[in-house]
Protein backbone atom coordinates (compact mmCIF):
# COMPACT_ATOMS: atom_id res chain seq x y z
CA UNK A 1 0.00 0.00 0.00
CA UNK A 2 1.52 3.11 -1.25
CA UNK A 3 0.18 5.06 1.67
CA UNK A 4 2.34 3.27 4.75
CA UNK A 5 5.69 4.23 3.75
CA UNK A 6 8.29 5.00 6.34
CA UNK A 7 10.69 7.77 6.02
CA UNK A 8 13.17 6.02 4.29
CA UNK A 9 10.90 4.72 1.87
CA UNK A 10 10.38 0.95 3.09
CA UNK A 11 7.15 -0.36 3.19
CA UNK A 12 6.14 -1.02 6.23
CA UNK A 13 4.85 -4.05 7.54
CA UNK A 14 2.15 -5.69 9.28
CA UNK A 15 2.82 -4.70 12.60
CA UNK A 16 4.17 -0.97 11.39
CA UNK A 17 6.91 -0.87 13.96
CA UNK A 18 9.29 1.77 11.90
CA UNK A 19 9.95 3.92 14.98
CA UNK A 20 12.48 6.68 13.40
CA UNK A 21 11.89 8.97 16.49
CA UNK A 22 14.59 11.27 14.96
CA UNK A 23 18.26 11.91 16.38
CA UNK A 24 17.35 11.99 20.02
CA UNK A 25 16.19 9.67 23.00
CA UNK A 26 14.49 9.66 25.72
CA UNK A 27 13.28 12.79 27.24
CA UNK A 28 14.59 15.29 24.37
CA UNK A 29 12.47 12.51 21.58
CA UNK A 30 9.55 14.64 23.77
CA UNK A 31 10.72 18.07 24.07
CA UNK A 32 11.97 18.35 20.57
CA UNK A 33 9.89 16.03 18.64
CA UNK A 34 7.73 17.50 15.18
CA UNK A 35 5.73 14.46 14.59
CA UNK A 36 2.04 14.52 15.00
CA UNK A 37 1.85 11.33 16.72
CA UNK A 38 3.98 11.97 19.42
CA UNK A 39 2.85 15.84 20.10
CA UNK A 40 -1.25 13.88 20.10
CA UNK A 41 0.37 11.60 22.88
CA UNK A 42 1.65 14.87 24.62
CA UNK A 43 -1.21 16.52 24.54
CA UNK A 44 -3.28 13.33 25.68
CA UNK A 45 -0.76 12.75 29.07
CA UNK A 46 -0.85 16.64 29.48
CA UNK A 47 -4.72 16.28 29.68
CA UNK A 48 -4.71 13.59 32.15
CA UNK A 49 -2.70 15.13 34.69
CA UNK A 50 -4.48 18.35 34.52
CA UNK A 51 -7.78 16.04 34.70
CA UNK A 52 -6.25 15.06 37.94
CA UNK A 53 -5.32 18.22 39.23
CA UNK A 54 -8.73 19.91 38.41
CA UNK A 55 -10.37 16.71 39.97
CA UNK A 56 -8.19 16.48 43.80
CA UNK A 57 -9.37 20.30 43.72
CA UNK A 58 -13.20 19.54 42.93
CA UNK A 59 -12.93 16.63 45.90
CA UNK A 60 -11.32 19.37 48.14
CA UNK A 61 -14.59 21.71 47.23
CA UNK A 62 -16.99 18.84 47.85
CA UNK A 63 -15.16 17.46 51.12
CA UNK A 64 -16.13 21.04 52.10
CA UNK A 65 -19.49 21.12 51.34
CA UNK A 66 -20.41 17.90 52.35
CA UNK A 67 -21.76 19.30 55.48
CA UNK A 68 -22.90 23.01 56.39
CA UNK A 69 -20.16 25.23 57.98
CA UNK A 70 -16.52 25.54 57.24
CA UNK A 71 -14.87 22.16 57.78
CA UNK A 72 -11.64 22.35 56.02
CA UNK A 73 -10.92 25.10 53.82
CA UNK A 74 -10.72 29.08 54.36
CA UNK A 75 -14.03 30.58 52.34
CA UNK A 76 -10.95 32.95 50.42
CA UNK A 77 -9.07 29.42 49.40
CA UNK A 78 -12.59 27.96 48.62
CA UNK A 79 -13.14 30.27 46.42
CA UNK A 80 -9.39 30.00 44.72
CA UNK A 81 -10.28 26.23 44.49
CA UNK A 82 -13.55 26.93 42.36
CA UNK A 83 -12.16 29.59 40.23
CA UNK A 84 -8.88 27.26 39.16
CA UNK A 85 -11.21 23.68 39.52
CA UNK A 86 -12.89 25.55 36.08
CA UNK A 87 -9.84 27.30 34.76
CA UNK A 88 -7.61 23.83 35.04
CA UNK A 89 -10.80 21.60 33.56
CA UNK A 90 -11.62 23.52 30.72
CA UNK A 91 -8.06 25.12 29.10
CA UNK A 92 -5.94 22.03 30.86
CA UNK A 93 -7.78 18.93 30.25
CA UNK A 94 -10.66 19.06 28.34
CA UNK A 95 -9.31 21.50 25.38
CA UNK A 96 -5.94 19.45 25.32
CA UNK A 97 -7.64 16.03 25.31
CA UNK A 98 -9.34 16.71 21.97
CA UNK A 99 -6.29 18.64 20.28
CA UNK A 100 -4.34 15.63 21.10
CA UNK A 101 -7.23 13.75 19.37
CA UNK A 102 -6.79 16.11 16.43
CA UNK A 103 -2.56 15.78 16.42
CA UNK A 104 -3.48 11.26 15.98
CA UNK A 105 -6.64 11.39 14.03
CA UNK A 106 -7.13 14.19 11.38
CA UNK A 107 -3.32 13.69 9.41
CA UNK A 108 -4.17 9.59 9.55
CA UNK A 109 -7.69 10.44 8.57
CA UNK A 110 -7.14 12.59 5.71
CA UNK A 111 -4.20 11.07 4.56
CA UNK A 112 -1.81 13.92 5.41
CA UNK A 113 1.87 12.95 6.45
CA UNK A 114 2.05 15.41 8.91
CA UNK A 115 -0.04 18.61 10.43
CA UNK A 116 1.03 21.61 8.32
CA UNK A 117 3.29 23.48 10.69
CA UNK A 118 5.29 20.53 12.15
CA UNK A 119 7.25 22.83 14.59
CA UNK A 120 4.95 25.11 15.14
CA UNK A 121 2.57 22.24 16.54
CA UNK A 122 5.67 21.38 18.84
CA UNK A 123 5.26 24.97 20.25
CA UNK A 124 2.00 24.73 20.45
CA UNK A 125 2.21 21.88 22.94
CA UNK A 126 5.09 23.09 25.15
CA UNK A 127 3.21 26.38 25.74
CA UNK A 128 1.16 24.21 27.71
CA UNK A 129 3.31 23.43 31.07
CA UNK A 130 4.33 26.80 31.12
CA UNK A 131 0.83 27.99 31.80
CA UNK A 132 0.14 25.37 33.74
CA UNK A 133 2.84 26.30 36.10
CA UNK A 134 2.07 29.70 36.69
CA UNK A 135 -1.59 28.65 36.89
CA UNK A 136 -0.78 26.18 39.67
CA UNK A 137 2.14 28.46 41.42
CA UNK A 138 0.07 31.49 41.88
CA UNK A 139 -1.69 29.99 44.81
CA UNK A 140 1.87 30.49 47.03
CA UNK A 141 2.40 33.76 45.75
CA UNK A 142 0.88 36.62 48.51
CA UNK A 143 -2.89 36.60 48.17
CA UNK A 144 -3.29 33.52 46.40
CA UNK A 145 -4.57 32.27 43.75
CA UNK A 146 -7.11 33.75 41.34
CA UNK A 147 -10.12 33.75 43.10
CA UNK A 148 -13.21 35.38 41.29
CA UNK A 149 -13.96 32.62 39.30
CA UNK A 150 -13.17 31.13 35.93
CA UNK A 151 -15.30 33.98 34.29
CA UNK A 152 -12.56 36.39 35.97
CA UNK A 153 -14.92 39.20 36.24
CA UNK A 154 -14.27 42.69 37.77
CA UNK A 155 -14.02 44.07 40.00
CA UNK A 156 -13.36 41.35 41.71
CA UNK A 157 -10.22 40.56 39.32
CA UNK A 158 -9.07 43.84 39.42
CA UNK A 159 -8.89 44.09 43.22
CA UNK A 160 -7.10 40.94 44.38
CA UNK A 161 -3.76 39.79 44.30
CA UNK A 162 -0.80 38.83 42.03
CA UNK A 163 -1.92 35.74 41.40
CA UNK A 164 -4.56 37.27 39.09
CA UNK A 165 -1.55 38.11 37.33
CA UNK A 166 -0.20 34.57 36.99
CA UNK A 167 -3.43 33.27 35.59
CA UNK A 168 -3.66 36.52 32.87
CA UNK A 169 -0.05 35.69 31.63
CA UNK A 170 -1.11 31.70 31.80
CA UNK A 171 -4.30 32.83 29.78
CA UNK A 172 -2.20 34.44 27.45
CA UNK A 173 -0.24 31.37 26.94
CA UNK A 174 -2.74 29.01 26.64
CA UNK A 175 -4.73 31.67 23.99
CA UNK A 176 -1.49 31.40 21.94
CA UNK A 177 -1.45 28.01 21.94
CA UNK A 178 -4.78 27.51 21.10
CA UNK A 179 -4.94 30.15 18.22
CA UNK A 180 -1.58 28.58 16.33
CA UNK A 181 -3.10 25.40 17.05
CA UNK A 182 -6.35 26.45 15.15
CA UNK A 183 -4.01 27.50 12.60
CA UNK A 184 -1.80 24.68 11.82
CA UNK A 185 -5.47 22.46 12.29
CA UNK A 186 -6.76 24.68 9.40
CA UNK A 187 -4.12 24.79 7.15
CA UNK A 188 -3.68 21.56 7.55
CA UNK A 189 -7.33 20.39 6.48
CA UNK A 190 -7.78 22.75 3.82
CA UNK A 191 -4.51 21.91 2.10
CA UNK A 192 -3.37 18.25 3.02
CA UNK A 193 -6.27 16.46 1.79
CA UNK A 194 -5.33 13.49 -0.08
CA UNK A 195 -6.09 14.92 -3.16
CA UNK A 196 -9.53 13.14 -4.35
CA UNK A 197 -11.12 13.67 -0.59
CA UNK A 198 -13.19 16.64 -1.46
CA UNK A 199 -14.64 18.16 1.72
CA UNK A 200 -17.66 16.64 1.83
CA UNK A 201 -16.08 13.12 1.88
CA UNK A 202 -14.04 13.99 5.00
CA UNK A 203 -14.64 12.10 8.57
CA UNK A 204 -17.01 13.71 10.45
CA UNK A 205 -14.59 14.46 13.57
CA UNK A 206 -12.32 16.66 10.86
CA UNK A 207 -15.11 18.65 10.07
CA UNK A 208 -15.91 19.46 13.70
CA UNK A 209 -12.42 20.30 14.13
CA UNK A 210 -12.33 22.14 11.37
CA UNK A 211 -15.13 25.03 12.31
CA UNK A 212 -13.76 24.65 15.87
CA UNK A 213 -10.51 25.83 15.06
CA UNK A 214 -12.64 28.51 13.26
CA UNK A 215 -14.17 29.18 16.39
CA UNK A 216 -11.06 29.56 18.23
CA UNK A 217 -9.44 32.12 15.82
CA UNK A 218 -12.45 34.31 15.93
CA UNK A 219 -13.03 33.99 19.85
CA UNK A 220 -9.56 33.23 21.69
CA UNK A 221 -8.39 36.78 20.51
CA UNK A 222 -10.90 38.41 22.95
CA UNK A 223 -10.57 36.49 25.65
CA UNK A 224 -7.09 37.30 25.50
CA UNK A 225 -7.76 41.31 24.92
CA UNK A 226 -10.41 41.30 27.69
CA UNK A 227 -7.86 39.59 30.19
CA UNK A 228 -5.08 41.72 28.54
CA UNK A 229 -7.38 45.30 29.57
CA UNK A 230 -7.81 43.93 33.12
CA UNK A 231 -4.47 43.53 33.06
CA UNK A 232 -3.93 47.46 32.02
CA UNK A 233 -6.71 48.26 34.63
CA UNK A 234 -4.58 46.35 37.51
CA UNK A 235 -1.49 48.01 36.80
CA UNK A 236 -1.12 50.92 34.39
CA UNK A 237 -3.85 53.15 35.28
CA UNK A 238 -6.67 52.44 32.24
CA UNK A 239 -10.52 52.36 33.47
CA UNK A 240 -12.25 49.75 30.90
CA UNK A 241 -13.89 47.94 33.88
CA UNK A 242 -13.87 50.47 36.60
CA UNK A 243 -16.80 52.64 36.54
CA UNK A 244 -15.25 55.52 38.60
CA UNK A 245 -13.28 55.82 35.55
CA UNK A 246 -15.74 56.03 33.03
CA UNK A 247 -15.71 51.89 32.31
CA UNK A 248 -17.83 49.16 32.78
CA UNK A 249 -17.72 45.92 35.01
CA UNK A 250 -20.53 44.63 32.20
CA UNK A 251 -18.25 45.55 29.56
CA UNK A 252 -15.94 42.68 30.60
CA UNK A 253 -18.89 40.15 30.96
CA UNK A 254 -20.02 41.33 26.94
CA UNK A 255 -16.13 40.43 25.91
CA UNK A 256 -16.04 37.15 28.32
CA UNK A 257 -18.88 35.81 27.03
CA UNK A 258 -18.13 36.12 23.51
CA UNK A 259 -15.79 34.01 23.81
CA UNK A 260 -16.97 31.94 26.70
CA UNK A 261 -20.18 30.94 24.70
CA UNK A 262 -18.67 29.90 21.30
CA UNK A 263 -15.97 28.15 23.85
CA UNK A 264 -18.55 25.63 24.82
CA UNK A 265 -18.74 24.79 21.38
CA UNK A 266 -15.04 24.72 20.90
CA UNK A 267 -15.30 21.60 23.69
CA UNK A 268 -18.54 20.21 22.12
CA UNK A 269 -18.26 20.37 18.52
CA UNK A 270 -15.11 17.66 18.54
CA UNK A 271 -17.13 16.08 20.86
CA UNK A 272 -19.98 15.65 18.91
CA UNK A 273 -16.74 14.60 15.85
CA UNK A 274 -15.76 11.91 18.50
CA UNK A 275 -19.07 10.41 18.94
CA UNK A 276 -20.17 10.87 15.15
CA UNK A 277 -16.74 8.37 14.05
CA UNK A 278 -17.78 5.72 16.91
CA UNK A 279 -21.38 5.04 17.05
CA UNK A 280 -21.47 3.79 13.11
CA UNK A 281 -18.49 1.53 13.61
CA UNK A 282 -20.74 0.30 16.68
CA UNK A 283 -23.34 0.05 14.70
CA UNK A 284 -22.49 -1.51 11.30
CA UNK A 285 -23.79 1.29 9.45
CA UNK A 286 -22.81 4.89 7.70
CA UNK A 287 -23.37 7.49 9.45
CA UNK A 288 -27.37 8.74 8.92
CA UNK A 289 -27.39 12.45 7.62
CA UNK A 290 -23.87 13.16 7.00
CA UNK A 291 -24.40 16.51 4.81
CA UNK A 292 -27.24 17.52 7.67
CA UNK A 293 -24.88 16.77 10.44
CA UNK A 294 -22.11 18.94 8.39
CA UNK A 295 -24.39 21.51 7.88
CA UNK A 296 -26.03 21.32 11.79
CA UNK A 297 -21.99 22.40 12.63
CA UNK A 298 -22.13 24.82 11.00
CA UNK A 299 -25.57 26.10 12.00
CA UNK A 300 -24.62 25.37 15.84
CA UNK A 301 -20.94 27.71 15.02
CA UNK A 302 -22.88 30.38 13.39
CA UNK A 303 -25.58 30.94 16.35
CA UNK A 304 -23.26 30.31 19.00
CA UNK A 305 -21.89 33.98 18.34
CA UNK A 306 -25.06 35.59 18.92
CA UNK A 307 -26.01 34.11 22.45
CA UNK A 308 -23.45 35.22 24.44
CA UNK A 309 -25.72 36.92 26.80
CA UNK A 310 -27.74 34.94 27.92
CA UNK A 311 -24.99 34.01 30.52
CA UNK A 312 -26.09 37.72 31.82
CA UNK A 313 -29.74 38.21 31.75
CA UNK A 314 -29.56 39.52 34.93
CA UNK A 315 -26.69 42.54 34.63
CA UNK A 316 -29.94 44.47 33.88
CA UNK A 317 -30.54 44.61 29.74
CA UNK A 318 -33.23 45.86 27.93
CA UNK A 319 -36.28 43.14 27.46
CA UNK A 320 -36.16 43.33 23.74
CA UNK A 321 -32.29 42.35 24.59
CA UNK A 322 -33.12 39.77 26.48
CA UNK A 323 -35.87 38.20 23.85
CA UNK A 324 -33.71 38.56 21.13
CA UNK A 325 -30.95 36.37 23.21
CA UNK A 326 -33.53 33.93 24.28
CA UNK A 327 -34.83 33.09 21.30
CA UNK A 328 -31.75 33.01 19.58
CA UNK A 329 -30.95 30.74 22.23
CA UNK A 330 -33.48 28.08 21.60
CA UNK A 331 -32.77 27.70 18.16
CA UNK A 332 -29.96 26.31 18.73
CA UNK A 333 -31.90 23.50 19.81
CA UNK A 334 -32.66 22.43 16.21
CA UNK A 335 -29.28 21.52 14.67
CA UNK A 336 -28.63 20.10 17.87
CA UNK A 337 -31.38 17.96 18.06
CA UNK A 338 -30.51 16.95 14.24
CA UNK A 339 -27.43 15.91 15.44
CA UNK A 340 -28.76 13.78 18.29
CA UNK A 341 -31.44 12.66 16.05
CA UNK A 342 -28.95 11.48 13.18
CA UNK A 343 -26.69 9.52 15.61
CA UNK A 344 -30.06 7.72 16.88
CA UNK A 345 -30.91 7.34 13.16
CA UNK A 346 -27.21 5.92 12.84
CA UNK A 347 -28.17 3.21 15.85
CA UNK A 348 -31.69 2.35 14.02
CA UNK A 349 -31.74 -1.54 12.90
CA UNK A 350 -28.11 -0.95 12.99
CA UNK A 351 -25.93 -4.39 13.82
CA UNK A 352 -25.57 -3.31 17.50
CA UNK A 353 -22.37 -4.05 19.85
CA UNK A 354 -21.50 -2.68 23.43
CA UNK A 355 -17.99 -2.35 23.82
CA UNK A 356 -17.08 0.53 25.98
CA UNK A 357 -16.53 3.09 23.37
CA UNK A 358 -20.07 2.29 22.48
CA UNK A 359 -21.47 2.66 26.41
CA UNK A 360 -19.49 6.11 26.47
CA UNK A 361 -21.20 6.80 23.16
CA UNK A 362 -24.68 6.54 24.30
CA UNK A 363 -23.52 7.93 27.86
CA UNK A 364 -22.76 10.91 25.96
CA UNK A 365 -25.91 10.53 23.88
CA UNK A 366 -28.20 10.39 27.03
CA UNK A 367 -26.91 12.65 29.51
CA UNK A 368 -25.67 15.52 26.77
CA UNK A 369 -29.00 15.82 25.93
CA UNK A 370 -29.86 16.35 29.32
CA UNK A 371 -27.65 18.69 30.15
CA UNK A 372 -29.05 20.37 26.16
CA UNK A 373 -32.75 20.26 28.11
CA UNK A 374 -31.46 22.15 31.07
CA UNK A 375 -29.90 24.76 29.41
CA UNK A 376 -32.97 25.66 27.29
CA UNK A 377 -34.93 25.97 30.88
CA UNK A 378 -32.26 28.29 31.49
CA UNK A 379 -32.51 29.97 28.24
CA UNK A 380 -35.90 31.31 29.52
CA UNK A 381 -35.54 34.55 30.89
CA UNK A 382 -37.73 34.20 34.00
CA UNK A 383 -36.75 30.96 34.92
CA UNK A 384 -33.32 31.97 34.41
CA UNK A 385 -33.51 35.22 36.86
CA UNK A 386 -34.60 32.82 39.50
CA UNK A 387 -32.04 30.12 38.91
CA UNK A 388 -29.07 32.43 37.79
CA UNK A 389 -26.03 31.31 40.01
CA UNK A 390 -27.84 28.50 41.83
CA UNK A 391 -26.40 25.05 41.51
CA UNK A 392 -29.10 24.31 38.84
CA UNK A 393 -26.44 25.85 36.42
CA UNK A 394 -23.43 23.94 38.09
CA UNK A 395 -25.60 20.76 37.49
CA UNK A 396 -26.44 22.20 33.93
CA UNK A 397 -22.90 22.78 32.82
CA UNK A 398 -21.42 19.88 34.26
CA UNK A 399 -23.98 17.60 32.23
CA UNK A 400 -22.83 19.22 29.22
CA UNK A 401 -19.01 19.18 30.45
CA UNK A 402 -18.50 15.85 31.98
CA UNK A 403 -20.92 13.63 30.63
CA UNK A 404 -20.54 15.62 27.16
CA UNK A 405 -16.96 16.65 26.70
CA UNK A 406 -15.44 13.65 28.94
CA UNK A 407 -17.72 11.15 28.36
CA UNK A 408 -16.75 11.87 24.67
CA UNK A 409 -12.98 12.18 25.26
CA UNK A 410 -13.40 8.40 26.83
CA UNK A 411 -15.09 7.04 23.74
CA UNK A 412 -12.45 8.62 21.48
CA UNK A 413 -9.41 7.27 23.97
CA UNK A 414 -11.29 3.58 24.20
CA UNK A 415 -11.75 3.73 20.60
CA UNK A 416 -8.60 4.89 19.04
CA UNK A 417 -5.66 3.20 22.33
CA UNK A 418 -5.56 0.41 19.85
CA UNK A 419 -4.92 2.12 16.87
CA UNK A 420 -2.52 4.55 18.73
CA UNK A 421 -0.73 1.53 20.79
CA UNK A 422 -0.98 -1.50 19.38
CA UNK A 423 -2.77 -3.05 22.04
CA UNK A 424 -6.63 -3.75 23.50
CA UNK A 425 -7.32 -2.19 26.55
CA UNK A 426 -9.31 -4.94 29.22
CA UNK A 427 -12.50 -4.91 28.00
CA UNK A 428 -14.31 -6.06 31.44
CA UNK A 429 -12.34 -3.43 32.86
CA UNK A 430 -13.20 -0.75 30.83
CA UNK A 431 -17.31 -1.49 30.76
CA UNK A 432 -16.56 -1.55 34.98
CA UNK A 433 -15.38 2.08 34.06
CA UNK A 434 -17.83 3.33 32.30
CA UNK A 435 -21.00 1.97 34.45
CA UNK A 436 -19.54 3.52 37.61
CA UNK A 437 -18.17 7.15 35.79
CA UNK A 438 -22.21 6.70 34.49
CA UNK A 439 -24.01 5.75 38.25
CA UNK A 440 -21.81 8.41 39.97
CA UNK A 441 -21.63 11.18 37.83
CA UNK A 442 -25.38 11.18 38.23
CA UNK A 443 -25.31 10.75 42.10
CA UNK A 444 -23.04 14.04 41.96
CA UNK A 445 -24.40 16.01 39.31
CA UNK A 446 -28.50 15.15 38.89
CA UNK A 447 -29.19 15.70 42.90
CA UNK A 448 -27.42 19.35 42.24
CA UNK A 449 -30.45 20.45 40.51
CA UNK A 450 -32.87 19.58 43.28
CA UNK A 451 -30.23 22.03 45.16
CA UNK A 452 -30.37 24.48 42.53
CA UNK A 453 -34.11 24.43 42.18
CA UNK A 454 -34.31 25.24 46.37
CA UNK A 455 -32.41 28.35 46.30
CA UNK A 456 -28.72 27.14 46.88
CA UNK A 457 -26.20 29.45 45.76
CA UNK A 458 -22.96 28.32 43.93
CA UNK A 459 -19.34 29.41 45.23
CA UNK A 460 -19.78 29.07 48.39
CA UNK A 461 -18.19 26.93 51.00
CA UNK A 462 -20.88 27.04 53.59
CA UNK A 463 -24.94 26.92 52.99
CA UNK A 464 -28.17 26.69 55.33
CA UNK A 465 -29.20 23.90 56.57
CA UNK A 466 -31.90 22.58 54.34
CA UNK A 467 -29.29 21.69 51.70
CA UNK A 468 -27.91 19.47 53.42
CA UNK A 469 -29.42 16.12 51.87
CA UNK A 470 -28.73 17.30 48.29
CA UNK A 471 -24.95 18.55 49.04
CA UNK A 472 -24.21 15.06 51.66
CA UNK A 473 -25.38 12.89 48.33
CA UNK A 474 -23.12 15.15 45.81
CA UNK A 475 -20.33 14.62 47.85
CA UNK A 476 -20.27 10.91 48.09
CA UNK A 477 -21.52 10.70 44.21
CA UNK A 478 -18.14 13.20 44.00
CA UNK A 479 -15.64 10.75 45.94
CA UNK A 480 -17.24 7.82 43.89
CA UNK A 481 -16.65 9.38 41.00
CA UNK A 482 -12.89 10.56 41.19
CA UNK A 483 -12.25 7.42 42.57
CA UNK A 484 -13.79 5.41 39.07
CA UNK A 485 -11.27 8.14 37.35
CA UNK A 486 -8.53 6.24 38.67
CA UNK A 487 -9.47 2.97 37.44
CA UNK A 488 -9.14 4.62 34.06
CA UNK A 489 -5.59 5.55 34.61
CA UNK A 490 -5.15 1.44 35.89
CA UNK A 491 -6.45 0.65 32.65
CA UNK A 492 -5.12 2.21 30.38
CA UNK A 493 -1.04 1.90 31.80
CA UNK A 494 -2.32 -2.08 32.13
CA UNK A 495 -3.48 -1.65 28.14
CA UNK A 496 -0.03 -0.08 27.27
CA UNK A 497 2.18 -2.47 29.14
CA UNK A 498 0.57 -5.78 29.29
CA UNK A 499 -2.98 -5.34 26.79
CA UNK A 500 -3.38 -8.05 24.38
CA UNK A 501 -1.99 -7.31 21.07
CA UNK A 502 -4.77 -5.74 19.16
CA UNK A 503 -6.08 -6.62 15.55
CA UNK A 504 -5.89 -4.78 12.43
CA UNK A 505 -8.79 -3.69 12.82
CA UNK A 506 -10.43 -4.40 16.15
CA UNK A 507 -13.68 -2.48 15.18
CA UNK A 508 -15.62 -4.16 12.15
CA UNK A 509 -17.27 -1.22 11.62
CA UNK A 510 -14.86 1.13 11.49
CA UNK A 511 -14.47 2.95 8.07
CA UNK A 512 -11.90 6.09 8.27
CA UNK A 513 -8.61 5.69 6.35
CA UNK A 514 -6.83 5.65 9.82
CA UNK A 515 -8.65 2.19 10.07
CA UNK A 516 -8.36 1.06 6.38
CA UNK A 517 -5.49 1.93 4.94
CA UNK A 518 -2.98 1.88 8.04
CA UNK A 519 -1.62 -1.18 9.77
CA UNK A 520 -2.28 -1.39 14.15
CA UNK A 521 -0.39 0.23 15.74
CA UNK A 522 0.07 3.37 13.42
CA UNK A 523 3.67 3.86 12.04
CA UNK A 524 5.62 6.62 13.28
CA UNK A 525 5.40 7.94 9.17
CA UNK A 526 2.34 7.42 7.47
CA UNK A 527 0.80 8.79 4.25
CA UNK A 528 4.34 10.37 2.83
CA UNK A 529 2.43 9.53 -0.39
CA UNK A 530 -1.20 10.28 -0.57
CA UNK A 531 -3.38 7.56 -0.99
CA UNK A 532 -5.76 7.37 -3.72
CA UNK A 533 -9.46 6.70 -2.23
CA UNK B 1 5.67 31.66 -0.93
CA UNK B 2 3.58 27.87 -0.38
CA UNK B 3 -0.24 27.88 0.13
CA UNK B 4 0.11 26.71 3.69
CA UNK B 5 2.14 29.70 4.47
CA UNK B 6 -0.54 32.38 2.31
CA UNK B 7 -3.17 30.20 4.70
CA UNK B 8 -1.11 30.57 7.55
CA UNK B 9 -0.60 34.32 7.32
CA UNK B 10 -4.59 34.70 6.93
CA UNK B 11 -5.61 32.74 9.99
CA UNK B 12 -2.92 34.84 12.04
CA UNK B 13 -3.90 38.17 10.86
CA UNK B 14 -7.63 37.39 11.54
CA UNK B 15 -6.48 36.44 15.11
CA UNK B 16 -4.42 39.49 15.42
CA UNK B 17 -7.10 42.03 14.52
CA UNK B 18 -9.51 40.39 16.83
CA UNK B 19 -7.13 41.05 19.77
CA UNK B 20 -5.96 44.79 18.56
CA UNK B 21 -9.03 45.47 17.60
CA UNK B 22 -11.22 44.96 20.57
CA UNK B 23 -8.52 46.80 22.72
CA UNK B 24 -8.65 49.24 20.42
CA UNK B 25 -11.79 50.17 20.29
CA UNK B 26 -12.82 50.36 24.19
CA UNK B 27 -9.30 52.53 23.78
CA UNK B 28 -10.66 55.15 22.19
CA UNK B 29 -14.29 54.58 23.44
CA UNK B 30 -12.83 55.12 26.88
CA UNK B 31 -10.94 58.09 25.93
Amino acid sequence: MSAVVDSHGHAADEHGHHDHHGGYGGIMRWITTTNHKDIGTLYLWFSLIMFMVGGTMAMAIRLELFQPGIQFFNPDLFNQFTTMHGLIMVFGAIMPAFVGFANWQIPMMIGAPDMAFARLNNWSFWLLPFAAVLLLSSFIVPGGAASAGWTLYPPLSVQTGMGMDLTIFAVHLLGMSSILGSINIITTILNMRAPTMGLMRMPLFVWTWLITAYLLLATMPVFAGAVTMTLTDRHFGTTFFNAAGGGDPVLYQHLFWFFGHPEVYIIALPAFGVISQVIPAFSRKPLFGYASMVYATFAIAFLSFIVWAHHMYTVGMPVTGQLFFMYATTLIAVPTGVKVFNWVATMWKGSLTFETPMLFAIGFLFLFTLGGFTGLVLAMVPIDIQLQDTYYVVAHFHYVMVAGALFSAYAGVYFWLPKWTGRMYDEKLGQIHFWLTMIFFNVTFFVQHFAGLAGMPRRIPDYPLMFETWNKISSIGAFGFGLSQLLFVYIILKAIRHGEKAPHKPWEGAGSLDWTRLPTPAPYHTFETPPVL
Amino acid sequence: MSNNLKTALVLASIALAGFVGIIAKYWFLNG
